[in-house]
């Protein structure tokens, strides 16, 4: 985190009393505004290198233009915001910027021909909780880019190096 | 009457092998032959494990941790990375160039992959997901913190403490329990700051001594390659097998505080000891040397690869080292260029290792090497007794027949993710015993969830399948 904003504005009588983090991934250089992830109070705030060079200032009225990434309430014990809750924490979409999203030069086949995972979407193949086997089958489960590898090592396009 | 042989004793004569200092020296196989058949390369899987039995948590992310616990992985540790739920280390998001990626990255994403810049870092790992710092799962943590020997993190100093689970706490747990930090600068000022490879080129002063002197049109120059997050991983796993060494000695485990903007001081040879001898603040020299001349790096005139579509190929396929420094060598150095004028100026290594000699003796080459590409250049001192090699580039080390018999570079059938170019497990030298070995490249965020909660640390499916769906594993 490079800081935070601890929101003190008054919300029925007390302080709102919330940590709001600033991730350096986001905000080490920027300048706009945010929200508190509990009371929704605007703030603007502008850092340079992971500084708070302007702010928090109150801008009453204005639509937020991030969120934080997370939350909590130190005082209150655990009680927290986690990452990407809906309207009071940023999205977490993890794609890349859209300056880097291009069209995707995606493969099936190494530059010697065998097989590699590397086009999407894969077939669902994973158990309990995320787990993974030890092996591929991709005979079954991608059976069209089996059978284009059975196609290229009836060529001969498949060689050892 | 000849002499029976006594069926009853054993005559050295009867025996195979050897009967003499000479038959045994011919018995001998060459000692090439024996080095094949020692290391054996590509049969790795044969062979014993150095460090099985080792048990390591990897509380990391992108390559320079990772890489720490990954060298005590290919010696045959079992290490259990563990992730942020369903995003994993971010290093899996970071690719080279658009769409270097294998997929799944996990279950629930579909669309995204992990990058190839996640290569090598995490070799032979279990893939755990873990929001070790709720206090739902503190003490699932220190569950594995029991059965393991010790853990790699990364987080800015006093994180881990702040969460109850630094060597002060564990060490209370397991009193054997190794553990290692690594990060930007550790204790002292800038306590708090984080690292980056550049960073520790740039902070250890690495940087202002590479590249060409700025009289020349060079600048401090950062390696391409994020050279620093290798070596300082490597120099972590030095610290972590000298520590299971005492650990073997006292019964005691300890704790490693490695700062990655430290550790390329070690890169650095004689500059700090010569200013601190003469003042003397080192200058940068780039492709050439300060200790020895001629050795280093001339560009030719021409392409070895005119016609290629590559540029790298096109234009940059021009560079050759040539070492010529000691006298002969250099004599016919400047024999075979034309120059012996040279020779007659600078004929004391003491003479030519001066600047304004070097500067003379290299642009001597770089003209005669203006008409020839570094093939013709590297085949005519080659030929003249001289040393002098062609700067590959990677497609020229991946068709390597050296690198190729020596199993450096290799294809690897992935489990998991198919075929996979590789160069890095076995790049670090052989072993006949138990050698270093590739087994996986990595596997999906969490893909051995269910192996380490439920078969190791015994927890039932259902609160597996409970912490998953709140996302906290």
């Amino acid at each position: 985190m490079c800081d935070v904003i601890w929101c003190k504005k008054e919300v029925d009588g007390s302080p709102c009393e919330t940590v709001n983090y600033l991730d350096p991934f986001c905000f080490w250089n920027w300048e706009g505004t945010i929200n508190c992830a509990e009371c929704r109070t605007v703030y603007y705030i502008h850092m340079i290198q992971g500084h708070m060079y302007k702010g928090p200032e109150e801008r009453p009225g204005e639509e937020p233009d991030t969120s934080p990434l997370y939350a909590d309430k130190p005082l209150e014990g655990y009680r927290n915001y986690m990452f990407a809750t809906e309207g009071r924490t940023r999205p977490f979409e993890c794609m890349p910027r859209s300056f880097l999203l291009g069209e995707a030069d995606m493969v099936k086949f190494s530059i010697r021909g065998k097989p590699v995972r590397g086009w999407r979407p894969q077939p669902e193949s994973a158990g309990i909780a995320g787990s993974f086997p030890y092996h591929w089958d991709i005979q079954n489960l991608s059976p069209d880019v089996w059978e284009e590898y059975q196609e290229k090592i009836r060529k001969g396009e498949v060689s050892d190096w | 009457m000849s002499k029976k042989k006594d069926p009853r004793v054993t005559r050295i004569e009867d025996l195979a092998g050897p009967k003499s200092p000479g038959e045994l020296e011919e018995m001998k196989m060459p000692y090439e032959e024996y080095c094949r058949q020692a290391f054996d390369p590509g049969n790795e899987a044969k062979k014993p494990e150095s460090l099985k039995g080792i048990r390591w948590l990897s509380c990391t992310m992108y390559i320079f941790t990772p890489h720490s616990a990954a060298n005590l992985a290919e010696l045959g540790a079992e290490v259990i990375k563990i992730e942020i739920p369903r995003m994993g280390d971010a290093m899996r998001h970071t690719s080279p160039f658009n769409e270097a990626y294998l997929y799944p990255l996990h279950e629930s994403r579909p669309m995204t992959g992990t990058g190839l810049g996640f290569t090598n870092a995490n070799i032979n790992e279990l893939y755990l997901t873990m929001d070790y710092h709720i206090p739902e799962m503190v003490d699932v943590f220190y569950g594995l913190v029991k059965m393991s020997d010790g853990l790699t993190e990364l987080y800015r100093p006093g994180t881990l403490d702040k969460w109850k689970m630094s060597y002060k706490y564990l060490q209370e747990i397991n009193p054997r329990f190794i553990y290692v930090w690594g990060g930007g600068f550790g204790y002292g000022p800038k306590v708090f700051g984080g690292s980056y490879d550049i960073l520790g080129q740039a902070h250890a002063g690495l940087a202002s001594i590479t590249g060409m002197h700025e009289y020349m049109g060079g600048h401090a120059t950062k390696c391409t390659n994020w050279v620093i997050d290798w070596a300082s991983g490597t120099i972590i796993t030095y610290g972590v097998l000298a520590a299971i060494h005492w650990r073997r000695k006292t019964g005691l485990g300890t704790m490693l505080e490695v700062s990655q903007v430290q550790t390329p001081t070690r890169f650095m040879g004689y500059s700090v000891p010569l200013y601190g001898r003469f003042g003397i603040v080192r200058q940068r020299w780039g492709n050439w040397d300060t200790q020895l001349c001629a050795h280093g790096i001339i560009l030719c005139g021409k392409s070895d690869y005119p016609d290629a579509d590559n540029p790298q190929e096109k234009f940059d396929a021009r560079y050759v080292m040539v070492s010529a420094f000691n006298d002969p060598d250099f004599q016919e150095l400047c024999s075979v260029i034309g120059r012996k004028d040279l020779w007659d100026n600078y004929p004391r290594h003491k003479q030519r290792l001066e600047a304004e000699a070097q500067i003379e003796v290299y642009d001597a080459l770089e003209q005669w090497a203006a008409d020839k590409t570094r093939t013709e250049v590297s085949d005519a001192l080659n030929n003249a007794g001289i040393l002098a090699y062609n700067v590959k580039n990677h497609r020229e080390v991946y068709e390597s027949e050296h690198l190729r018999q020596r199993g450096t570079i290799r294809w690897l059938d992935d489990p998991l993710f198919g075929d996979l170019l590789t160069h890095c497990t076995y790049s670090t030298g052989l072993m006949s015993k138990s050698p270093r070995r590739l087994k996986w490249q990595w596997r999906p965020v969490g893909a051995d969830n269910v192996k380490i909660y439920r078969d190791m640390l015994g927890i039932p499916v259902s609160q597996v399948e409970d912490w998953y769906e709140k996302a906290w594993i």
